[in-house]
């Protein structure tokens, strides 16, 4: 199918509980995806601004993308927000995607923002679990720690899965974590801390669950018959795939299976004409252990139940077969909502050009994302290589 | 205070859309015929104002014999009006009366004598007034404002304990679930009432005015789901300060809680917390019986669903 579109330049603030406001967060973003273009960039050349964002704790619920011309830099610039959960990120590059393709636009920004911290305890668990099923889940006292410990009890009890397999998951997101100076948490754990730590919704653990994060992302695409003017190493998009699937977990056929994932990676596959074999490292959406297992199925990583034995054999570790999340992933990373599906291509950027550091995955030419909004109610894959 | 007692008297039993007579003494909370025609499932017809025990015997004896209120709920009967001694009353051999008495004191006499009971009738007084009623052993029915007491230092005894407070007024500073749709939702909330579709034969939970089979609105007709029974599909528990923040009262009340998924017929699943039951006690498979419970206010109105107990759970920890 060829390159749908071609990344020139990405920057990532440091996720975490942070000082900086979301205005201060999408300019620090911007300016350093724009000072990473290696030929440098014209603001004015940006066509098209997409800003991802939950708009957590009621800050600018309406309007919010108009701010991205103004910290951009880039006056009356064409924007629109995007919202779908914690798969805003990964929606807003697939819209971007598209501006390119039809032409509308040369040159494009995503932008991923969330700003979670500085709200009241109180209001934070107000607005935990919004993106989940309010008439019917939410009635029954549940965020998403809830809607995801029901789904790793089932997970574990059907495939006779020990509890140590989702302890390996955080073990190996933290160790990842700390070589990224991004991170929220930049610190090993090990599995004896895991287990042994309280637990928030049994049978997940504190260790088993993504921190509440601030911070921001940003990309910028161009279409790739211009990508040359702007770098001499461009990362290409080659396929994108999305799908939803019901807001409740209660009303889907089977408790412990993403059917929105396995049709947004049949479609990725399919649009980027490649296969799974020539993938060398994926981000997989894990803002619990238990979704990073059933990531990996469910994107056809792994069988059914058989995700557990693949990361406590260590093939996903940095150093495997399959390395996942190389940044940490959102369990050490950090997820603050908006920003994430931006920040895993952020994390593509720099492994397919190299630049990953100490963190670098060896010969990565080929990666996936995966980004999930709520419990599977929506996911957006893409595809992307060195061309 | 009023539909709390009117819950009590009718867990479960409000399956009809029929219109209801209420007559209720006492004073009488904001919004209570809402609340009534919540938990009964049809418009209600209310009768207010002061009675005394005299009156309230006459009131019984009307709605039995089906000539009044069908349900008479009494809240702070009026001592000075009530004339001296206890009233008796005779009741039939069926039909459902709901009767409540409020915090008489210690030792006082049974405010009213209603003799032995017969089945179908549900008495429903307060506290311990509960215990001087006579007969009223074997057809008690509760539901309780919030759970057991599942924490340590707790009181023992408190279960189903009345909340006479008005809801807080609480706003949501996040997700929050539209009147409209919780009201509309009530009869699968609360009776875990499903549409059943005529043209294609698919079963949908909750109810959403639509087939999610065939997409046909024209064709459903009420199913109810069985109020027990239900099979665990998967267990959580909510540590302390995980839950959503309406819950925190719930919390404050009963502790932390778990939730459980529960298939109620083949294919058709609800997401239920569960009450009276600790950590570990409901596991994957266990059969679980549903209650009607408090869950939390929200913008002044209580709301209420059904909660998954162990099966056979009794009703509360009144006389058996």
């Amino acid at each position: 199918m060829g390159h749908r579109a071609a990344v020139i330049g990405a920057g990532h603030t440091r996720f975490g509980v942070l000082e900086e406001g979301p205005r201060s967060l999408v300019r620090a973003a911007v300016n350093q995806a724009i000072g990473s273009v290696d030929k440098g960039i014209e603001r004015r050349s940006i066509g098209r601004g997409y800003l991802a964002t939950l708009g957590f704790g009621g800050w600018q619920i309406g309007n919010a993308s108009a701010l991205l011309g103004e910290e951009a830099g880039v006056p009356g610039l064409p924007s629109a927000r995007v919202e779908n959960a914690c798969a805003s990120g990964g929606f807003a590059l697939h819209e971007a995607v598209n501006a390119i393709r039809s032409g509308e636009a040369e040159v494009a920004l995503v932008v991923g923002l969330e700003k979670m911290t500085d709200v009241s305890n109180a209001r934070r668990r107000f607005w935990l679990g919004v993106s989940g099923d309010t008439e019917w889940e939410r009635q029954a006292g549940l965020t998403f720690a809830g809607v995801y410990g029901l789904i790793a009890d089932r997970y574990l009890s059907v495939h006779s899965v020990p509890r140590a397999a989702l302890g390996a998951v955080a073990v190996k997101n933290h160790a990842n974590g700390a070589l990224n100076s991004n991170a929220h948490f930049q610190k090993a754990v090990t599995p004896e801390q895991v287990a042994a730590a309280p637990r928030v919704a049994d049978p997940l653990g504190v260790y088993d669950c993504c921190p509440v994060s601030d911070g921001a992302a940003a990309l910028l695409l161009a279409s790739p018959d211009i990508a040359p003017r702007f770098t001499d190493t461009p990362i290409y998009i080659d396929g994108i795939g999305a799908s939803s699937d019901s807001l409740a977990v209660q009303e889907r056929a089977d408790l412990t299976r993403f059917d929105a994932t396995r049709r947004a990676a049949e479609s990725a596959f399919r649009s980027a004409d490649t296969e799974r074999s020539k993938v060398s490292f994926l981000e997989v959406h894990d803002c619990f252990t238990i979704a990073e297992l059933l990531g990996l199925e469910d994107l056809g990583f792994a069988g059914r139940g058989e995700a557990g034995a693949l990361t406590l054999s260590g093939a996903t570790a940095r150093d495997g077969r399959l390395p996942v999340n190389p940044d940490g992933g959102l369990k050490a990373k950090g997820h603050p909502i908006g920003a994430t599906g931006v920040s895993q291509a952020y994390e593509v950027f720099l492994q397919l050009r190299g630049t990953a550091g100490a963190r670098q995955v060896p010969n990565a030419r080929t990666a996936l994302t995966h980004n999930v909004g709520g419990a599977g109610a929506t996911a957006a894959v893409t595809i992307f290589s060195v061309g | 205070m009023a539909a709390t007692a009117i819950e009590r008297a009718v867990p479960g039993h409000a399956a009809t859309e029929s219109r209801w007579t209420v007559r209720v003494t006492g004073p009488v909370l904001a919004n209570v015929s809402d609340g009534f025609s919540a938990v009964l499932g049809g418009p209600v017809e209310l009768h207010e104002g002061p009675i005394g025990l005299g009156g309230l015997a006459e009131e019984i004896s009307q709605a039995v014999h089906g000539n009044g209120p069908q349900l008479v709920v009494a809240v702070d009967l009026d001592p000075d009006a009530s004339g001296a001694g206890s009233a008796r009353v005779v009741l039939p051999t069926e039909g459902a009366v709901a009767f409540v008495v409020d915090e008489a004191p210690e030792g006082s006499p049974p405010p009213v004598d209603l003799g032995p009971l017969p089945p179908g009738a549900y008495v429903v007084p307060r506290l311990a007034a509960v215990h001087r009623v006579q007969g009223a052993a074997s057809p008690l029915r509760w539901v309780g404002d919030w759970d057991a007491a599942l924490g340590k230092g707790r009181p023992a005894g408190r279960w189903g304990d009345i909340t006479t407070d008005p809801p807080p007024v609480r706003v949501s500073e996040g997700a929050y679930l539209p009147k409209p749709r919780y009201r509309e939702g009530r009869a699968s909330r609360w009776r875990l009432v499903a549409d059943h579709c005529t043209a294609c034969g698919a079963v949908s939970f909750p109810s959403r005015g639509r087939c999610r089979q065939c997409l046909r609105g024209d064709r459903l007709e009420p199913h109810p789901l069985p109020l027990d029974g239900a099979t665990v599909l998967a267990t959580t528990w909510i540590g302390r300060g995980g839950q959503p923040t309406e819950f925190d009262a719930a919390v404050e009340a009963s502790g932390p809680y778990g939730v459980v998924i529960v298939e109620l017929e083949p294919g058709v699943r609800a997401t239920l917390p569960v009450a009276d039951a600790a950590p570990g006690e409901i596991r994957i498979n266990d059969r679980v019986g549903t209650r009607l419970r408090r869950l939390y206010a929200i913008d002044g109105e209580w709301r209420y669903g059904r909660k998954a107990v162990p099966l056979g759970s009794p009703d509360g920890p009144g006389p058996s």
